[in-house]
């Protein structure tokens, strides 16, 4: 029982505790899941210990017992440069998500903060599993709770959002079984690292057409995910209808397991397809960036536009994958985290502005600087945040995916820098319209400034964006690591291997 | 040296400020704003001293390394600050200027709301401005660079109420990132080739290198760089900023919009000049630019009313008069000329908030006049910042302006003609704007006594500003005076190498058209105003287009916003994502509901057409497993 | 006439399920007839005791493996799979229906007695090794089924529903006589063992022996609900009493899949290249027909039944793999799927109320605030039917799709996987009217569900959950038990 499998069943025993909490008393469900992400994410502190000193690669914290005899499907599970921060991610916005739902849901309370604790669950294991299978199991897992907390405590078209994201997501996800279980059949086992080493060392060799159809089976999967051009429009109505809690989760953590996937497994088992297919996926990304931003740009619509965006930012992650240089991977893995913190500050402080004005058209607004200070101070660093500005966690990461892309392609760079002005153009737009000018009636008088409790939620993302914008060498030390390797695992080994053949 | 206590003060300035500012007396947020400057200015002189400035040291860089910022397989970039004379030259403007500038604030916002929000935002300004000259590496600068585009969009958009003023900001702030775009392109492009952004390596490796005859990647790094310039330092195609700032407070127009950040764009290529002298067309690239900017604007400048629009105008316009000397490969007269013009533009802005101050908030000069005796000390302060301007020896404009235009006689003589044209122009509008203000008669309505307008100067009438606006503007004057006698070219000489000495006729011809303007000026605007209408109704169309500034904002309205914005909403969103894209997704639902349908179609409920069925299929089984596998 | 046609104790042993069965049918019967009606409650507890006697009584059997009266039964781990899991899906039918009797006032032991013989039917074809044997027990269970379909005799649609799957079933049968006299016809013999061995030395006129298979087939295939015989379906489930729905999806569904896969594996196995091609066009349609009609069905009864249209296409994927771990594969997601669906119908069972008047998937809006448990019972069934982790159904599904691969079936896979993935829409309504909507009438003064029927639905919960995340038990024994 290694640290990791602790923090990854607290919620799983959390859940199931706070089922048992009484209905009719919804504080001490609050309370129980305050409580229980908490202490998960002070345990997930620990994780860093193995980084502390030096920036290791490969596994930490492994635990690898069998759960299933036959086909043998093991627990396997471990940590390591790319998984820590994204462990550490979930659990830290977990607590943030029980925080911001606090006032906001107050029917159904129970369900609610069970299913939440569950979604976490689900992330952990999805960021740790190291057998196909299992994660695999975790990856649909986190697919139920999110759908019911879309469906049940979302919006007007709430249920439309839910079942086009289940199904979006499930239809995805089912060839990527297919690839699973077709990898299984060659390889015999479902150890990732076990058929990494197959496929390293060439024992396990696909031709170049089944190498391509298996690298597209899990891309598919994860282009789905991300959102990836034109895969994207499930995002939009999934965070429009949902609560800000789930929007929270949805755009901090739960996108980043498409990103994730891509650098885990696309591209480490299938090196050749990931790299022939590179030019495609990266415009792809390109248009999703630019495409993202313009649509950004004409939303009237407060979520939708930060939906809008976070296409576009993940697109900056996609093509620093695609580029397969060490700037460009470090890039993209940071920029996943720095897109978790300030896009997962914009849905909270969009949330609280739903909570007193009950409204998401920027119409609605206006002027709200002058009621809200605070407020508007707030939001102000977080989209200057996520527009990109230096010392700011997002410049780091964008920096770096461009840097990275422009060694590969040059003229890719020219596309995607645009992305960073019209990102500009949105966000001040946005702010312009919500923020400043002259108080109508019912803003001034309902737009009361942050809450204590508003203020312990959205604190703990504005020190990171600051932290991680200036001293960047506290978070990247372990990721550069670990993307080294997988660099090195992406040269082409399989051309080799067929050539020998 | 503890370099980086520099930008610190100021910081600590905007964190204390920014954090309790709004529960602080006016008295405490004066002290830290006001106290910070004059701190990190005190360090400046004093690491200046220490490094020997005054007595011929500091010929080589001094430098500090304080962590690493980005390490990302080989390729490190870290927090490191340097000085240089070039640095040198710029940390004595920001932190000099700088510290008179908020001490005149003082005075200037004392009635305004938002007090602590106006300077925590200064402040922070000032740090960046600081970082932006000190960063040892292209990303720092960046960083710095990108810092103060936020500050200007911050204070331009600082009476948030009023939309003109964000709308300003927004447009100050995305037109920056279009410069920023190229700075950023081009920051890639030495990345990829150097495989380190730190400028001594960078340029050591340029030294290296061969002159470019035929433009290279060094080239495309000079002129990518050259576009970030633009933007930030309002040259032709990014200027359209510069003007609608002024819709900021007046101490940021002469801080930030004249002194300091829009020179950061001949800092930058002056920091470059080893990439520049490396690629003879980015040079002239930027020769050009400059020239035509200078005169462009200056036209603009002749038919503004707004006082403020008026010198804005102006600013570009020596703006490009500095890039000129840039361009024709006299660094150390670009770099002159930013000292100089830092201290009559910062003076000229100071005056008219002097006089928009007596006016409570009036800025149209057409409402002034006869202002000579209300504000004598303004009045007199403005007249030395306009015959420094003008270029009239020995006042410190003319050293830079003959500076700069001698070198571009030796490369091309084309420029300097244009350049004494403009400077002619120049001395004109200034000193148009001078008369209008305070001479004459006062053409405006006499001012009421509680003044209710947006910038809530109401009090009492036409007045003299009190001594702490006073002092800066007396110490401003003195500068544009004296300050040519700071041999700037001199001090850089080990960097830009030997001033060109330009043969003495070239001097005698700009002086005079310095002159030739301030006369047309008195004489249109003093002897015979008629004359000054007659002059318009008789060119008529071309004042309409120099009025309507080319009407170059209308055009970019219709070739660029417009069709980005309504593009997206009708054809990219509505059509392209709405119907196609998610249309699509949703098709795919409607067939399976079409299919099942279709499907139900078979299940009638009768026995018979079941019966049907299994006898069609058996038949169907017997069929097909004779054809598929049975008869071979 | 030799000694050996006397049967032995042992062969006794080996059909000690039938036999416990058949008895206790027989008496609940007579008792039927004897008690008076306040008596009539000992029915449920006797069938229970009879069901559980009889399952003791196959895993004894198993206990000494072979062949009985002279090689017409054969007692087989593939066999005793089977028996057991036939009784325990009568036991958990019987649960289920105990209350739902109570409810329509017809506690008759008649239901029971019929349960229990066609229980038997289903045993002896799960353990029948010769196509007489074969068809008798299917005649048994049919008969038996036809009868419970029409169980209510004063509510119409018990009578049409029954009606129509006694014509067609029977209808069907005879293209199942009839292949089985064509088989006799050519290999001169009806014991599978045999068959194959004849078919082996391939000296037969194939085109014969595949029309003979082709004929037999149809007749599993309706049994199974294959496409395109499938189309009885939807009305017999939607009109049958909803725990007889239930025992007919699972129990005479599972028993034909017994025998589909016993015929097909060892008699027919030689000549698998020749009818592998249509159980892979046959398993595709029905998947498609299954999935595709369940998505416009309001009546829950009526999209359980087209969505068991589909599983049963998805177990001829693995039968049409035709391999060891196709076979096991079929098993384990028969016995899911059992679970599954049993414990979904209880659920409807329960929440339909007297005269089924609540059957509509919109009647259900708002189950999860007024009945939470019942809620989240039905939604492990509809994850698991959807095949979501962690529960059997997706077990079941990986299992029969891992084995389609190892078989090459790469487009039957793929085109199998599409379809769950469309399946998952129309189990996902269900899921957001209990959920997303406000209650309705339908939930309003839900009657307490009574202890056997919690006890049904909680144990087809436990068992999808223990397929979900313990499925190496059953798999290992199924695939020792696997044809091959």
């Amino acid at each position: 029982m290694t640290l990791l499998d602790t923090v990854l069943f607290l919620p799983l025993v959390g859940f199931f505790l706070l089922l048992l909490v009484p209905k009719d008393n919804p504080n001490a469900s609050r309370m129980g899941a305050l409580l229980i992400s908490v202490v998960a994410f002070a345990a997930s502190l620990g994780l860093i210990a193995p980084y502390w000193f030096a920036a290791p690669a490969g596994w930490h914290f492994a635990t690898n017992v069998p759960w299933i005899s036959y086909p043998p499907i093991r627990y396997h599970v471990a940590l390591d440069g790319l998984s820590l921060w994204l462990v550490l991610l979930s659990t830290l916005l977990t607590p943030i998500a029980v925080l911001v739902s606090w006032k906001h849901i107050d029917k159904r309370v129970k369900e609610y903060y069970a299913l939440l604790i569950l979604l976490e669950f689900g992330l952990i294991g999805v960021f740790v599993a190291l057998d196909l299978f299992l994660f695999y199991v975790f990856w649909e897992v986190s697919l139920v709770p999110m759908y019911f907390l879309i469906g049940i405590w979302g919006h007007e078209r709430r249920i439309y959002a839910a079942v086009k994201f289940f199904l979006y997501t499930m239809a995805g996800s089912v060839l990527m079984l297919a690839a699973i279980i077709y990898l299984y059949n060659k390889s015999g086992t479902f150890d990732y690292s076990d058929i990494l080493m197959q496929i390293q060392s060439g024992r396990l060799i696909f031709d170049a057409r089944v190498q391509l159809l298996l690298f597209l089976a899990f891309f598919g999967a994860f282009a789905i995910k991300v959102p990836l051009f034109p895969l994207h429009t499930w995002l939009p109505d999934a965070h429009v209808e949902a609560p800000t809690a789930g929007s929270v989760m949805l755009a901090s953590v739960m996108l980043k397991m498409g990103t994730y996937g891509l650098m885990r497994y696309c591209l480490p088992l299938f090196p050749d397809a990931s790299r022939n297919s590179a030019p495609w996926v990266a415009g792809l990304a390109i248009v999703g960036i630019i495409y993202g931003a313009l649509v950004a740009l004409v939303q009237p619509n407060m979520k939708k536009l930060v939906a809008y965006s976070s296409v576009s930012h993940l697109g900056f992650v996609v093509l620093g994958i695609f580029s397969f240089t060490q700037q460009g991977f470090d890039g993209a893995v940071y920029q996943m985290l720095n897109h978790g913190v300030s896009t997962g500050a914009l849905f909270m402080l969009v949330g609280y502005m739903y909570e007193r004005r009950h409204s998401l058209e920027i119409a609605a607004y206006g002027g709200v600087a002058t009621p809200a200070p605070n407020l508007a101070a707030v939001f102000l660093i977080t989209t200057l945040a996520s527009i990109g500005l230096p010392l700011l966690n997002n410049f780091v990461g964008e920096y770096l995916v461009l840097q990275g892309t422009a060694q590969a392609n040059f003229t890719w760079v020219v596309f995607a820098a645009l992305g960073v002005i019209l990102s500009a153009c949105y966000m001040l737009w946005l702010y312009q319209r919500a923020f400043y000018g002259r108080a109508a009636e019912p803003v001034s008088h309902r737009m009361f400034d942050l809450t204590p409790r508003e203020w312990a939620a959205i604190l703990p993302l504005l020190a990171l964006m600051v932290w991680m914008g200036t001293f960047t060498q506290s978070f990247l030390p372990p990721i550069s690591a670990q993307n080294a390797q997988i660099l090195q695992q992406t040269q082409p080994v399989g051309k080799v291997a067929l050539n020998a053949r | 040296m503890l370099l980086w206590l520099i930008p610190l003060f100021p910081l600590a300035g905007f964190g204390l400020n920014g954090l309790f500012g709004r529960r602080l007396s006016k008295a405490a947020i004066n002290a830290i704003a006001v106290g910070s400057v004059l701190l990190s200015f005190l360090w400046v002189v004093k690491t200046l001293s220490a490094l020997g400035i005054f007595n011929g040291g500091l010929l080589e860089p001094y430098r500090e390394h304080y962590y690493t910022w980005i390490q990302s397989g080989a390729f490190n970039i870290s927090v490191d600050f340097a000085i240089d004379r070039l640095t040198a030259v710029w940390l004595g403007i920001i932190t000099g200027v700088g510290l008179l500038i908020h001490i005149y604030a003082v005075g200037y916002m004392a009635h305004e709301g938002g007090y602590y929000r106006f300077f925590s935002y200064m402040n922070l300004f000032m740090f960046f401005m600081l970082v932006l000259v000190l960063g040892a590496n292209f990303l720092l600068m960046f960083v710095g660079w990108e810092g103060v585009g936020l500050c200007s969009y911050l204070l331009i958009g600082f009476y948030f109420l009023e939309k003109f003023a964000t709308d300003a900001g927004n447009k100050a702030f995305i037109v920056n990132r279009i410069g920023d775009f190229g700075f950023a392109l081009a920051i890639f492009l030495i990345g990829v080739h150097f495989g380190t952004l730190d400028f001594d390596r960078v340029f050591a490796a340029v030294k290296a290198m061969p002159v470019e005859t035929q433009a290279g990647w060094i080239t495309a790094a000079g002129l990518l760089l050259l576009v970030g310039a633009t933007g930030k330092s309002a040259q032709i195609p990014l200027y359209v900023w510069l003007p609608d700032a002024m819709a900021g407070p007046t101490p940021v127009s002469a801080l930030i919009h004249a002194a300091t950040m829009v020179t950061a764009g001949v800092y930058m290529v002056a920091r470059s000049a080893q990439i520049y002298l490396h690629s003879a067309l980015a040079l002239d690239v930027v020769a050009v630019i400059g020239i035509a900017t200078a005169f462009f604007s200056a036209t603009i400048g002749l038919a503004q009313n707004d006082i403020k629009k008026v010198f804005a105008y102006s600013t570009v316009s020596q703006l490009g008069y500095m890039f000129v000397g840039l361009g024709v490969g006299a660094f150390s007269a670009g770099v002159f000329h930013v000292m100089t013009h830092a201290f009559f533009k910062a003076l000229l802005f100071l005056g008219a908030g002097s006089v928009i101050h007596a006016l409570s908030g009036e800025q149209d000069l057409q409402k002034m006049g006869g202002l000579a005796r209300k504000v004598p000390i303004t009045c007199i302060t403005l007249f030395c910042a306009g015959v420094a301007i003008a270029g009239i020896p020995p006042f410190s404009g003319f050293f830079s302006k003959d500076a700069i235009l001698a070198a571009a006689y030796e490369r091309a003589p084309w420029i300097y003609w244009v350049g004494v044209l403009t400077a002619g122009l120049t001395a004109f509008y200034v000193f148009r704007a001078l008369f209008l203000c305070f001479f004459g008669d006062y053409r405006g309505k006499p001012p009421e006594h509680h003044g209710s307008h947006d910038h809530g100067h109401g009090h009492g009438g036409i007045h003299e500003s009190p001594a702490v606006m006073l002092i800066p503007l007396v110490i401003l004057a003195a500068l544009s005076l004296g300050g040519g006698f700071i041999n700037v070219p001199k001090f850089l000489e080990p960097m830009f190498g030997e001033p060109h000495e330009g043969e003495p006729w070239l001097m005698y011809v700009s002086v005079a058209a310095g002159a030739a303007g301030i006369l047309f000026a008195a004489l249109f605007y003093l002897v015979s105003p008629a004359l000054a209408d007659a002059f318009v109704r008789v060119f008529r169309g071309p004042y309409r287009w120099v009025y309507n500034k080319y009407f170059v904002d209308e055009l970019y309205d219709v070739t660029v916003v417009s069709p980005v914005v309504d593009g997206s909403r009708q054809v990219l969103w509505r059509v392209g994502d709405v119907r196609i894209v998610d249309g699509a997704v949703n098709g795919v639902g409607a067939v399976a509901r079409a299919t099942g349908s279709l499907l139900r179609l078979a299940q009638s409920g009768y026995i018979r057409n079941y019966a049907a069925w299994v006898v069609a299929g058996s038949i169907l089984a017997i069929v097909f497993m004779e054809w598929r596998g049975g008869l071979r | 006439m030799p000694a050996n046609f006397l049967p032995t104790s042992a062969e006794y042993i080996r059909v000690l399920p039938e036999i416990i069965l058949t008895v206790m049918g027989t008496l609940i019967l007579l008792l039927e007839a004897a008690l008076p009606d306040r008596q009539k409650w000992i029915f449920a507890p006797l069938s229970l005791a009879g069901l559980v006697a009889a399952l003791l009584g196959a895993l004894a059997a198993y206990s000494d493996p072979g062949t009985a009266f002279q090689n017409m039964i054969v007692v087989d781990g593939f066999a005793t799979f089977f028996r057991v899991l036939v009784i325990g899906v009568a036991l958990l039918a019987v649960l289920s229906s105990s209350d739902y009797l109570r409810r329509e006032g017809s506690m008759g032991g008649e239901f029971y007695a019929l349960l229990l013989w066609s229980t038997a039917g289903q045993s002896i074809m799960a353990s029948a090794e010769e196509l007489i044997m074969i068809f008798i027990g299917l005649e048994i269970s049919s008969i038996a089924s036809y009868v419970l379909a029409g169980y209510l005799r004063d509510d119409k649609r018990n009578n049409e529903s029954a009606l129509k799957y006694f014509l067609l079933g029977s209808f069907a049968t005879a293209f199942l006589l009839y292949g089985i006299a064509w088989i006799y016809g050519v290999t001169g013999t009806t014991n599978l063992v045999d068959i194959r061995r004849a078919l082996l030395n391939a000296n037969e006129p194939l085109a014969f022996v595949s029309t003979a298979a082709a004929l037999m087939f149809v007749g599993f295939a309706f049994k199974i609900s294959a496409a395109p015989f499938q189309s009885w379906a939807p009305d017999v489930y939607q009109g049958a009493p909803a725990p007889v729905a239930a025992f007919l999806t699972v129990g005479p569904k599972g028993a034909a899949f017994a025998i589909l896969l016993r015929v097909f594996f060892t008699a027919f196995g030689p000549i698998a290249s020749t009818w592998a091609p249509l159980l892979w066009a046959v398993s595709l349609a029905t998947m498609t027909v299954g999935n595709f009609a369940a998505i416009l069905q309001s009546d829950i009864k009526r999209l359980l039944g087209y969505s068991s249209i589909a599983h049963a296409g998805y177990v001829l994927v693995a039968v049409t793999a035709h391999s060891g771990a196709g076979s096991a594969a079929a098993m384990f997601y028969l016995a899911a799927y059992a679970f599954t669906n049993i414990g979904a119908f209880a659920v409807v069972t329960y929440f339909s109320r007297k005269g089924e008047r609540f059957t509509k998937v919109d009647d259900f809006a708002g189950l999860a605030q007024r009945q939470p448990v019942m809620a989240a019972m039905l939604t492990i069934f509809l994850l698991s039917l959807i095949g979501v982790p962690l529960t059997g159904g997706f077990f079941g599904k990986f299992y029969i799709f891992k084995a389609a691969l190892d078989a090459n079936l790469v487009w039957l896979t793929v085109l199998g996987l599409l379809n769950s993935a469309v399946a998952a829409y129309y189990y996902l309504r269900i899921l957001v009217v209990m959920y997303f909507r406000e209650p309705g009438e339908a939930v309003e003064h839900l009657p307490p569900a009574g202890p056997a029927l919690k006890a049904a639905v909680y144990g087809s919960a436990l068992g999808t959950l223990v397929l979900g995340i313990f499925p190496g038990w059953v798999l290992e024994f199924a695939s020792k038990a696997a044809l091959r």
